[in-house]
């Protein structure tokens, strides 16, 4: 064999070699999502995996067993790398230490200085950040056009308070009986808490107590806001079976173009134009009861790295990255998510839908409460929360529904 | 040296222990089985309830303190006396249809061998899978039954079924009724099948009418099959959650939740898991008396 042949040989070799050695040092991450953010959250995941050697192998766990897994997980070692969870549970997870501390990672990530400041304050225990948001969510208010130009309302100019709400149902609802002008699922507590409470924070009010000490449902929002869904009910100008709708029809009244206005959230944008690409609505964010009050409820997920996770230096470059302008824009944005850095929101995949613009700049006006065993408090079939609404807006009974919802708020705040 | 022969009492005495030894043999894998996935957990359940372990960890010993916290919790009471309710309208229901479709189908005639398997159908399928059809099927705006009460004249409307508590009650009576009544009408047919066909015969030929060999022959002689059918259809609503979850959410206003809807919500959203293990001791103790009495009272009746 020649000299040449012998050196070509090996500088193959080497190069092959060097292939399996990358190809073996790359590692795997595992990830875990809700199985409600999965597919924006596959966006971020899809993108890593294609620009990155270091896989992340992505497992979707159902919504409603996510909490019981992650703490039996951390409780028996067995945790993924990453995990990508509804960030109301964040106080609780943080409190009995199942996260990571990333305090010192992303307060050196120039990126994470632009996050909205909800997911800043929602991660942040004991001056510790625990997590970065990850795939947003946010609540927005939308009207359809039609129905408010057949209404002799000016299609362009939505309601600014919850009064004008309720003025613009009425002349809605005198199109038909079967024509509504406002809709909420009385049912749902994580609808309402999603749409109805950012009306009551826009209007002063503080929701949630923090601690047995802390006060809840502060302020005449809540009472001018039940007041007036209670007055829309009397009225007829919601349905019949909003009472006892769970969640499951929250949008399906709004796409069959018989509702005037309600609360939703941004994923609502992308399912009317799918579903209903003929309707002509608008989005703008959810009032107050005065002019120029408004809020949102900051939702969506949180990304954290579980203690014991087993690649927490590859697991914080993920982190890292998601906040990467790269990864908010070619991940979210261009699968019409919106990004965690409010001041993506004007970007070239948005510009063609200024509604999406709208929602992404909810971010910056949302809020998200800070409290122990939310589900309790509120998402619970039985929570304190639902059952003032109820008993505020189809008994009646305002007063008596603030003070007993405040009271038991605070008995399971203080537990 | 010769070795005496063993008397008649020693001989039975080593049969009977030779016995003993082959009848531990057969029940020990049985037995075994319950140890591990019966008693044991069990065990644990019940230390379990001494402690104020949460699903987010900790798990101090604190003694009965649940179980006083039982006493005093009005929604686990209310919930077991919807439990109750549900239990004491649906089981006679469920007996009741079971038997009828028994006594209709109980010959080996083609068209009831097929109405057989249309009425047990339901029965194969998943309790979730069930009760979220249902759940579209009472839907207000969508739902087939509002469009057949509709077009039939019954009602002038669409009925909004889970409004109020008495109609999502009765929604999911009618769910699990459909769902469920094949499986007594199979064992009722077992049981009926069972009887000496010259029992009847006889009875024909003494010119007993049909209603009257049913109240007198089959219903006495299928007595056992009848108890055994009302204990476990007993048994499994007083466990009923999935169709309630699913169906109601335990509303309107929480009126709907069933026991064990109540151990899950503390549980598994509240988190208390100590709590919730000793909200299931007192389940379980309770359904024991109801069974156990169930069983004494079928034995004395077989006694007579």
């Amino acid at each position: 064999m020649s000299t040449a042949s012998l050196r070509a040989g090996f500088a193959a070799a080497l190069i092959a070699s060097t292939a399996f050695t990358t190809a073996a040092w790359a590692d795997s991450l595992t990830m875990w999502v809700r199985a409600s953010g999965t597919n924006a959250a596959s966006t971020l995941v899809n993108l890593w995996n294609s620009t990155h050697a270091d896989k992340i192998e992505l497992t979707t766990i159902p919504d409603n067993q996510m909490v019981t897994k992650l703490a039996t997980g951390v409780q028996a070692g067995e945790v993924p790398d990453l995990v990508s969870f509804d960030l109301i549970y964040m106080p609780d997870f943080m409190k009995a230490g199942f996260l990571t501390d990333l305090t010192a990672d992303l307060k050196a990530n120039k990126d994470y200085a632009g996050v909205a400041k909800a997911y800043v304050d929602i991660a942040t225990y004991q001056g510790k950040l625990y997590g970065a948001g990850f795939t947003p969510d946010v609540s927005i208010l939308v009207w359809n056009k039609d129905l408010f130009k057949k209404a002799g309302l000016d299609p362009e100019k939505p309601p600014k308070s919850v009064p004008e709400i309720h003025e613009d149902a009425k002349k809605i609802h005198a199109l038909g009986a079967d024509i509504y002008g406002f809709y909420f699922s009385g049912s749902c507590p994580g609808c309402n808490i999603f749409t109805t409470s950012p009306m009551m924070v826009a209007s002063g009010s503080k929701m949630l107590p923090a601690s047995g000490s802390d006060d809840a449902l502060t302020g005449d929002g809540v009472k001018d806001v039940l007041e007036q869904f209670k007055e829309m009910w009397d009225e007829g100008l919601v349905p019949k079976s909003a009472q006892a709708d769970n969640g499951s029809n929250f949008v399906a009244l709004f796409k069959s173009g018989k509702i005037g206005i309600q609360g939703a959230g941004g994923f609502l944008i992308s399912d009317l134009k799918h579903d209903v690409p003929d309707m002509n609505f608008g989005v703008t964010f959810l009032p107050g009861m005065k002019e120029g009050q408004v809020s949102a409820f900051v939702g969506g997920d949180v990304v954290a790295i579980p203690v014991g996770s087993k690649h927490v230096a590859l697991a914080k470059s993920f982190v890292a990255w998601e906040l990467s302008d790269e990864a908010q824009l070619e991940g979210l944005a261009k699968n019409n998510i919106l990004p965690s850095r409010p001041a993506l929101a004007d970007n070239k995949y948005f510009a063609a839908e200024p509604r999406v613009v709208t929602t992404a700049k909810a971010l910056a006006v949302g809020y998200v409460p800070w409290v122990y065993h939310f589900a309790d408090m509120v998402n619970s079939d039985s929570s304190p929360w639902i059952n003032m609404l109820q008993r505020a807006i189809f008994d009646g009974d305002v007063d008596g529904a603030i003070k007993e919802g405040r009271e038991k708020m605070k008995a399971i705040a203080a537990e | 040296m010769k070795t005496m022969p063993s008397s008649p009492t020693v001989r039975r005495r080593r049969a009977r222990r030779a016995r003993n030894w082959q009848g531990w043999l057969f029940v020990g894998p049985a037995l075994l089985f319950v140890g591990v996935f019966v008693l044991i957990p069990l065990g644990q359940l019940v230390a379990m309830s001494m402690t104020d372990r949460s699903l987010l960890g900790g798990g101090k010993f604190v003694g009965l303190e649940n179980y006083e916290k039982i006493w005093n919790d009005v929604g686990f009471w209310r919930a077991l006396a919807f439990t109750a309710e549900y239990t004491i309208v649906l089981t006679p229901i469920l007996m009741g249809l079971g038997y009828a479709f028994a006594l209709l189908t109980v010959d080996n005639t083609p068209l009831r061998r097929i109405t057989r398997t249309i009425v047990f159908l339901p029965v194969v399928i998943g309790l979730g899978s069930s009760s979220l059809l249902w759940f579209w099927l009472f839907d207000e705006r969508v739902g087939l039954l509002n469009k057949l009460l509709v077009d039939l004249g019954i009602l002038s409307e669409p009925m909004v079924w889970f409004i109020t508590a008495q109609r999502a009650f009765w929604a999911v009576v009618i769910s699990i009724t459909w769902k469920v009544v094949g499986f007594g009408m199979v064992l009722f047919i077992a049981g009926i099948q069972s009887i000496n066909p010259e029992i009847t015969e006889a009875a024909v030929v003494d010119g007993a009418g049909y209603w009257k060999r049913v109240w007198r022959i089959l219903l006495p002689l299928s007595r056992r099959i009848l108890l055994l059918t009302t204990l476990i259809s007993a048994i499994g609503s007083m466990l009923a959650f999935d169709q309630f979850y699913i169906m109601t959410s335990g509303g309107p206003r929480g009126q709907t939740f069933t026991a064990v809807y109540w151990i899950y919500q503390n549980s598994f959203v509240s988190f208390k898991l100590g709590y919730g293990a000793a909200l299931s001791i007192v389940l379980t103790l309770i359904i024991l008396a109801f069974s156990a009495t169930q069983i004494a009272l079928t034995a004395r009746s077989a006694g007579k």
